[in-house]
């Protein structure tokens, strides 16, 4: 199974795309993805029901979260209502220590993003502060990123030890598949959050761009 | 080439421009904007305040989505425009200007359009979107 793990809708304040033009988008243009999931920023979005249009367009379409911490953006999978008192999501400069445990403790998966992003990223933040204890893995591939930021982000977690996930980034429609995460039959069912949570934690999959595809 | 609506397809792209960026174009913008700041025409200026160079206004960068537009579908009425701006587009600079066309209203008669700027260096410093009535 083949999911971008990291779009956003119009639910985000620099979102511009709507979920079902999302849909219309990979099937018109047969993008090789099975799902998204929608990680807005510094929230959980609650409210949204996209089960008919899982439905109408046969997608996966799952909800997360893009927190922001003192080294960088942090995707969070599986929040919970445990998770969302743990922390101000609002918050643009929650301490990442912080933000991991409380993933860990709730159940939930953090993983940062675009960490090779230029004074902004996990890596740019570890030049000037340090590793941080309690990382695992990152967004190595972004569909957001510039030459030269995903082949640090694969350098880098490959030094650290880190497994790499990809992920478009995308804030408008045409972007969504840009990059993604193929997940291993082994990594188990992911009919639900829950169990893309257990993926993660399964370690089975890999990042995967089709960027060369879309430009085409 | 003239674009009418019953041409038009999910998923088509727009042609890709590159705009004129250079100091005397954004001059000739924000003298006729009335935008004689020095952040848009004065790298040592913009630089002071912080930024990498003298900036395109977002104003010019919004022009360029709109004009990218119209070049589209001649006659088109652009409904809507939106434009999200983030990061910035330094004068003296090369860019490309596109779009995508991500929704058709059939009963409306209009189209959704994605709009993005990327600067030299790769990076999608401008995203946007519109609503756009073409010819029929």
């Amino acid at each position: 199974m083949i999911l971008d793990l990291h779009t956003h809708s119009i639910k985000s304040d620099d979102g511009r795309a709507k979920v079902e033009n999302y849909c219309k988008w990979i099937r018109k243009k047969e993008l090789p993805i099975d799902g998204f999931v929608l990680t807005e920023h510094r929230q959980f979005d609650d409210e949204s029901d996209y089960r008919h249009l899982e439905d109408t367009y046969g997608l996966l379409i799952l909800k997360a979260s893009e927190v922001e911490t003192d080294y960088g953006h942090v995707l969070v999978f599986g929040v919970n209502d445990d998770l969302v008192n743990s922390f101000d999501f609002a918050k643009v400069d929650n301490p990442l220590p912080e933000v991991l445990e409380a993933a860990e403790r709730c159940g939930a998966f953090a993983a940062p993003c675009h960490p090779g992003r230029k004074n902004v990223g996990l890596f740019a933040h570890y030049e000037r502060k340090g590793p941080v204890d309690g990382v695992h893995t990152v967004e190595v591939l972004n569909g957001g990123s510039i030459p030269g930021e995903d082949e640090l982000s694969v350098e880098r977690a490959a030094e650290h030890g880190y497994r790499g996930f990809g992920g478009s980034d995308s804030h408008i429609v045409s972007r969504i598949g840009f990059c993604a995460t193929d997940f291993d039959d082994e990594a188990g069912p992911i009919d639900d959050v829950d169990g893309l949570v257990a993926a993660l934690h399964s370690g089975r999959y890999r990042p995967v761009s089709f960027r060369d595809q879309e430009d085409e | 080439m003239a674009v009418s609506f019953d041409e038009i397809e999910l998923g088509d792209d727009l042609p890709v421009e590159q705009p004129d960026l250079s100091l005397e174009a954004v001059t000739r913008f924000t003298e006729g904007a009335e935008m004689r700041f020095p952040r848009f025409l004065d790298h040592e200026a913009a630089r002071a305040e912080g930024l990498p160079g003298a900036l395109v206004p977002g104003l010019m960068s919004q022009g360029l989505l709109l004009a990218l537009l119209h070049r589209w579908s001649p006659g088109c009425v652009v409904r809507t425009i939106d434009t999200v701006f983030r990061g910035p587009l330094v004068v003296g600079t090369t860019a490309e200007v596109g779009g995508a066309v991500t929704d058709i209203d059939e009963d409306e008669g209009t189209v959704e359009v994605d709009l993005t700027i990327v600067d030299e260096n790769g990076r999608t410093v401008v995203v946007g979107t519109a609503v756009v009535a073409p010819p029929a």
